[in-house]
């Protein structure tokens, strides 16, 4: 998987989650799929941290990919999100709307933002997602790359090059 | 009347805690205790597993200190490959003690920043919607940037040398696996890509000196607060001097006189034994020779300024001296100054990655060492909430038969009851009635011990935050969430 080495590209995605649990491995397996794009910069995290706004502030767009236990039309959601003050009370679990809102504050910073919410169904240890998670996923892709193909002839075609 | 007062969880901590606070019917605190309630089963988890997945595994424990966990078992797996720390290659020494250091340097800066700056900023009484770090953040940006931007600085090291930040791998029996390019090394030193150590360095000072100043406005606070007597414990190298990565152990009382006088790791066993109680997962553990009653030991940043005779890198040393001078105690048995230690800690690590990154065997290629294998192995270290010990036991296949973990928050268990029960008899004991302000107070008491309760128990799962008030007839009569 391409990490964020070089920051270069203007859009962000993050897979959210843990892959020893089934099903919450879906946001590292969307993360896995997001690195086709080369001009997407992907990271995965466990939990999103307060860190993480240092991160995003520096990207015009940012995904959130996280597995759901909400059952879901067609087995995902996409919508887009706006910094919001939550707060849980762990050090080590945010919400996307905080970070969003620590970059905001911290950074001057307000990137465009989406969450990808994708249905999971099995929570328990092991390190394949169900065939009915897989099959959520896949639509959840096929509906992103429709979008970040349309991102990037919005954003980016005029540049030379793309 | 008799009421028990319960929070739980306790909030900004890593795991879930539980208090409960027992008062009789003259509204006097009649008991009270911090019990752990998740499950345990790391030490079960891993037996039947080969011995060099020990480093790997051992990790999952915990997502703050993977690294610590990584380190220790992989000192205890270099001996189960017949290697001592002293025979070990001088690069995979310097690129292990890097990843620690780096990794104290982070988890100091997360607790700092995130977890215990609202008490210091904002008060016990502060409301709730304000005690925490989005609330620093917005009233404190500068500050928040800084502890963003230092704690990063300690990930990126980590993921320098060990491929990521969280549950990355370097150790291997006998060595690392793989070393440092110049290319990886310039990246802390040359601030192009981010801020150099250097900045880390002055900005640890400047922290310190914050503290200082907070010190000087606060001091009955500091001075006072869950302060009691108890017994030391940390890792001191052959001349005395703090060490967080290898050394003997050494203890001493709440006077200063020595309890345990800088013994070798590997004789732990002969020395401390463990208790365990019925309303707790987590253990005990204690001297011997002290007794059950009397034996057990605060560790963490405040037990290691107190027994170590000196901190090996000069900017560090002279705030320990400071540190000492200003409460003019030969011991300091005051919890809240656990803080102010902590930040003496993140100086002297700033100071050492940068000696470390300046010293040639940082990049050489003598990687791993071999010896005569054997059944036992045993690693200590320090983390940054205190000594930490992994034991392993194999049979002649490897395969591991018996496995100890005794991890700094359970060091200190007592202490942290201690500290409970010291806000219980001084400032809930007989007031009347019970505020947020006040059962925050005892959630300070625990949080100066940045206790690691998933480590502790070795627990796995999601942690509700949950608050509750019962009469004497064990009726629920109110509730409270912190989120």
């Amino acid at each position: 998987m391409k990490n964020t080495a070089t920051e270069k590209a203007k859009v962000l995605l993050i897979g959210i989650g843990n892959s020893g649990r089934s099903d919450d491995g879906l946001g590292w397996m969307f993360a896995e799929l997001a690195s086709r794009f080369p001009q997407i910069d992907v990271e995965t995290r466990y939990q999103l941290q307060i860190e993480d706004a240092e991160l995003v502030h520096k990207y015009d767009t940012v995904f959130f990919a996280d597995a759901s236990h909400t059952a879901l039309p067609n087995g995902f959601q996409m919508h887009r999100i706006k910094a919001a003050r939550h707060f849980f009370y762990s050090s080590h679990l945010q919400s996307p709307e905080t970070i969003l809102y620590l970059a905001k504050e911290l950074y001057v910073k307000s990137p465009d933002a989406y969450s990808i919410a994708i249905e999971g169904l099995h929570w328990e240890l092991g390190t394949i997602v169900s065939d009915e998670a897989n099959i959520h996923l896949q639509s959840a892709f096929s509906y992103f790359e429709k979008k970040i193909t349309r991102i990037f002839q919005i954003k980016y075609s005029t540049q030379p090059g793309t | 009347m008799n009421r028990k007062i319960t929070i739980d969880p306790v909030t900004r901590v890593e795991g879930h805690g539980r208090v409960t606070i027992h008062l009789d019917e003259y509204g006097q605190v009649k008991d009270s205790f911090f019990h752990i309630v998740e499950f345990r089963g790391f030490e079960r988890f891993i037996q039947g597993h080969p011995y060099w997945e020990a480093p790997v595994l051992v990790q999952r424990l915990c997502g703050i200190c993977p690294v610590s966990h990584h380190l220790a078992a992989a000192k205890a797996v270099d001996q189960l490959e017949g290697v001592d720390p002293k025979d070990l290659s001088p690069t995979a020494t310097r690129l292990r003690r890097l990843m620690h250091f780096g990794q104290i340097f982070q988890s100091h800066a997360l607790h700092f920043f995130y977890l215990a700056s609202p008490d210091l900023l904002f008060g016990m009484d502060a409301p709730v919607e304000k005690r925490n770090v989005i609330a620093v953040a917005v009233e404190n940006r500068e500050l928040a940037i800084k502890g963003i931007t230092m704690r990063k600085f300690g990930q990126e090291i980590i993921k320098a040398v060990a491929g990521k930040k969280i549950h990355g791998i370097l150790a291997v029996p006998g060595g690392v696996h793989k070393t440092l390019t110049e290319e990886e090394r310039d990246y802390f030193l040359n601030g192009k890509s981010i801020e150099n150590i250097d900045t880390m360095i002055e900005w640890s000072q400047a922290i310190v000196n914050f503290m200082k100043d907070y010190h000087e406005k606060n001091r009955k606070f500091l001075d006072e607060f869950a302060a009691f007597p108890s017994g030391h414990l940390g890792m001191v190298n052959d001349e005395g001097g703090l060490d967080l990565y290898d050394g003997k152990l050494r203890a001493i009382d709440s006077e200063g006189n020595i309890t345990l006088d800088d013994i070798a790791t590997d004789l732990y066993q002969e020395y401390f034994s463990e208790a365990v109680a019925q309303w707790s997962y987590m253990k005990f553990p204690y001297l011997k020779k002290v007794g059950r009653e009397n034996g057990w030991n605060r560790v963490g940043p405040l037990a290691r300024m107190n027994m170590c005779d000196f901190i090996p890198t000069p900017l560090a040393e002279k705030e320990r001296q400071d540190f000492i001078a200003f409460t003019g105690k030969k011991v300091n048995n005051s919890t809240m100054y656990s803080h102010w230690a902590r930040l003496i800690e993140i100086l002297h690590c700033a100071e050492v990655i940068k000696e470390l990154l300046h010293d040639p065997e940082l990049m050489g290629n003598d990687l791993i060492r071999k010896g005569t294998p054997r059944l036992k192995g045993i690693g200590i270290i320090e983390a940054p909430r205190g000594t930490l010990t992994h034991h392993y036991e194999v049979d002649e296949k490897g395969m591991i038969t018996r496995c100890n973990l005794i991890v700094s928050t359970t060091h200190n268990n007592d202490a942290m009851n201690t500290a409970v029960r010291w806000v219980a008899n001084n400032v809930i004991s007989r007031s009347g009635n019970i505020t947020d302000g006040m059962l925050n107070q005892v959630e300070v008491a625990i949080r100066a011990y940045d206790p690691c309760l998933s480590c502790a128990t070795q627990a796995m799962g999601k942690m509700p935050l949950h608050a509750e008030l019962y009469n004497h007839l064990g009726k629920l009569i109110d509730e409270k969430y912190s989120n």
